[in-house]
């Protein structure tokens, strides 16, 4: 089995890795981190508690439905923040079509439960299978392409999926849309009561809850080696392939996940909206995420979290300028990479390396 | 003549209109693409903003301020689309590609476009508003006939007007120092920067003329797609399409392939239903890229180790 596994770097010695290669310093972080700090890996649980909080009193900082509407939102932007993110920032590969794949997992879903009256929670992996499904046919373009080529392949994808969304009216009625899609079922959680996740601060709850386990996966998954060979193939997909990784395998394993944890995400859509329309996965839905990762700090755990956090609340906070707000995503977007091309998450870190320096002197 | 035979032919036409529409917006994308590795995605909303600079300049000023016939105003409304086109080439030169041009990163220059797009695009929103304007180009009333044959004064404007534009780019390309100096630039920039000749100002011309080609198209599609501040975005992406089908940067494989899916569509429109347009398009890209990832006629690339 040649190829099979990727070259396994000891964790200790990954981060200089990374430092050596000169095109790392476009993607990764500036190593300004202490030795000490490379060998002993600080405590992550308090970060995770610290999320879990965040998340239990968020509903109770944001009353009314419609800000913790956009709670829900801002939940299931984060976790196509993160899938879009593991395809372009920690493997490399320029997809501009993640939208359609959140469209497959709220299509799939959808008319699997209304269609053909599936449990909600039958339905879901149900969806993530198909949407990864779709991903991995995306791979075997990517398998062969690079740069603007996948780039506009995947473009060409979306349009694909989004045309089959309008024409198929048997199953997805077309323009017409899906109408009066239910949440999922209440839940009844012991002590904790029943979950009724037509209340939106409930549904913020289950959707933020899966993203900090997909986070914490992710997070896992990306300091193991696998991690780091999907790394590699970023940086150099040729150095990678004469190391003996298989550049095809792991494009499609990158590709195929973040296409599976955007049709996760899309599960939830449908039922929070109660509508289903293709025009809600138009290729601009594509963009947005994309701002989302690049905003945050592409191929960075946090900054795509970040990224969405930041480009879902600041368009409301924008209200007072009617419909010129949503150039907030296209100024975002173009500053970002045009100034701050590391993302919120690099300029922190710029900031705090520059604090610490002027502690010493 | 028999029937069949004058329906291919009437749909080889106005496939051949179509083509030309998509020709002209193609070729700014593969002009940029061949002179410095780069896809402006913004290119797609100079193409709308050249639809309604075409607009407002053939049905307000020209008609109302300067009293000219209609078929002389909307004439004239090509030229202020180019002229939109070309400033609009210049400004994402001097914002983006100029500042990104020297490090090296293949895909934050197009990153920073769809940033761009994002921008015109809702900034056109926001101004224009989403409803449809309807944008009457005198010549589409004009018929014509030849036979069993039909076509619009319009559609035989828009197959001169491309012919011209292809034909004067091909005679700047092989007959003109400039021209030939950008096709230096192409083949080798840091050579062609050697030689003595200023890269800098080429590849900004170069994108200013690919620019005012968006903004041409725009006023020729104008009265042919529906208006609105996503016109760009639905053509942009055939346009994509056609770039890659006829191999990135190569200016003849760009105008074959743009007259072939014309044609592919109009007979997708006459026996599939014009629905599927989009879906048979995009299916033969995805055949193609699978089949020849390079498209028609491969770009030279070398692999840097």
């Amino acid at each position: 089995m040649s190829g099979a596994l990727p070259p396994l770097t000891p964790p200790e010695r990954a981060p200089s890795a990374a430092a050596a290669s000169p095109v790392a310093a476009s993607h990764a972080l500036p190593s300004s981190e202490p030795a000490e700090r490379v060998l002993r890996p600080p405590l992550r649980w308090p970060g995770y508690v610290a999320a879990l909080l965040l998340i239990a009193l968020l509903p109770f900082a944001l009353k009314g439905a419609y800000w913790q509407g956009i709670l829900v939102v801002c939940a299931m932007n984060v976790l196509l923040a993160m899938s879009l993110n593991l395809v372009i920032g920690d493997c490399g590969q320029l997809n501009l079509g993640q939208s359609a794949f959140f469209a497959i997992g709220a299509y799939v879903s959808t008319v699997l439960l209304k269609s053909h009256g599936w449990p909600f929670w039958w339905a879901v992996p149900a969806a993530i299978l198909a949407a990864g499904a779709l991903g991995l046919l995306l791979a075997a373009f990517a398998a062969r392409l690079r740069g603007h080529y996948l780039g506009i392949a995947s473009l060409g994808f979306a349009v694909i999926v989004y045309q089959v969304l309008v024409n198929w009216e048997s199953v997805t009625q077309g323009v017409r849309g899906i109408y009066g899609i239910r949440p999922p079922p209440p839940m009844t959680l012991g002590p904790l009561g029943v979950i009724e996740f037509s209340n939106p601060a409930h549904l913020f709850y289950l959707v933020a809850l899966i993203a900090l386990l997909v986070y914490g996966v992710l997070d896992n998954l990306m300091r193991s080696p696998v991690g780091e060979t999907l790394r590699s193939i970023r940086e150099d997909e040729i150095s990678a392939a004469s190391l003996g990784v298989n550049p095809a395998r792991w494009k499609a394993f990158s590709v195929g996940l973040g296409a599976a944890i955007a049709g996760l995400a899309g599960c939830f859509y449908p039922g929070f909206v109660g509508t289903l329309v293709p025009d809600a996965f138009s290729i601009v839905e594509s963009f947005t995420m994309l701002a989302m990762v690049i905003v945050g700090g592409l191929g960075t755990r946090v900054g795509p979290v970040i990224g969405a956090v930041v480009l879902t609340f600041l368009p409301e906070l924008l209200r007072d300028f009617g419909d010129w707000r949503l150039m907030v995503y296209g100024i975002a977007l173009t500053l970002c990479v045009l100034f701050m091309p590391g993302g919120m998450v690099q300029a922190w870190q710029l900031v705090r390396a520059r604090w610490a320096r002027q502690g010493v002197h | 003549m028999p029937d069949i035979l004058a329906l291919v032919l009437q749909q080889t036409l106005n496939g051949v209109y179509l083509g030309c529409l998509y020709v002209l917006v193609a070729l700014g994308l593969t002009l940029i693409y061949g002179v410095m590795n780069q896809i402006n995605f913004a290119h797609a909303d100079f193409v709308t903003i050249g639809a309604f600079t075409a607009f407002f300049s053939a049905s307000r000023l020209a008609t109302h301020v300067l009293g000219l016939p209609d078929a002389t105003a909307y004439l004239l409304s090509i030229f202020f689309a180019m002229g939109a086109g070309a400033l609009l080439g210049y400004l994402i030169n001097a914002a983006v590609f100029a500042p990104l041009r020297d490090r090296g990163d293949e895909l934050r220059p197009l990153i920073a476009t769809i940033g761009v797009s994002v921008l015109l695009e809702n900034g056109q929103l926001a101004l224009f508003g989403p409803i449809p304007y309807s944008f009457d180009s005198p010549f589409t009333q004009h018929t014509l006939r030849l036979g069993k044959i039909f076509f619009s004064a319009q559609s035989l404007l828009v197959v001169v007007v491309a012919a011209l534009a292809i034909g004067g780019l091909h005679a700047f390309m092989r007959h003109t120092y400039l021209g030939k100096a950008l096709r230096a630039v192409s083949q080798d920039r840091e050579t062609a920067g050697l030689m003595g000749i200023n890269e800098r100002y080429l590849i900004g011309l170069t994108i200013v003329i690919a620019s005012a080609l968006a903004g041409l198209a725009g006023a020729l599609l104008g009265p042919v797609i529906v208006l609105t501040p996503f016109a760009g975005s639905s053509v942009i992406v055939k346009a994509f399409a056609i770039v890659i089908i006829g191999g990135f940067g190569n200016m003849e494989g760009t105008i074959i392939a743009g007259i072939l899916v014309g044609i592919i569509e109009a007979f997708t429109v006459q026996y599939l239903g014009s629905g599927l347009i989009d879906l048979v398009v995009f299916v033969l890209l995805l055949a193609m890229l699978a089949v020849r990832p390079t498209g028609l006629i491969a770009e030279r690339r070398e692999e840097n180790v």
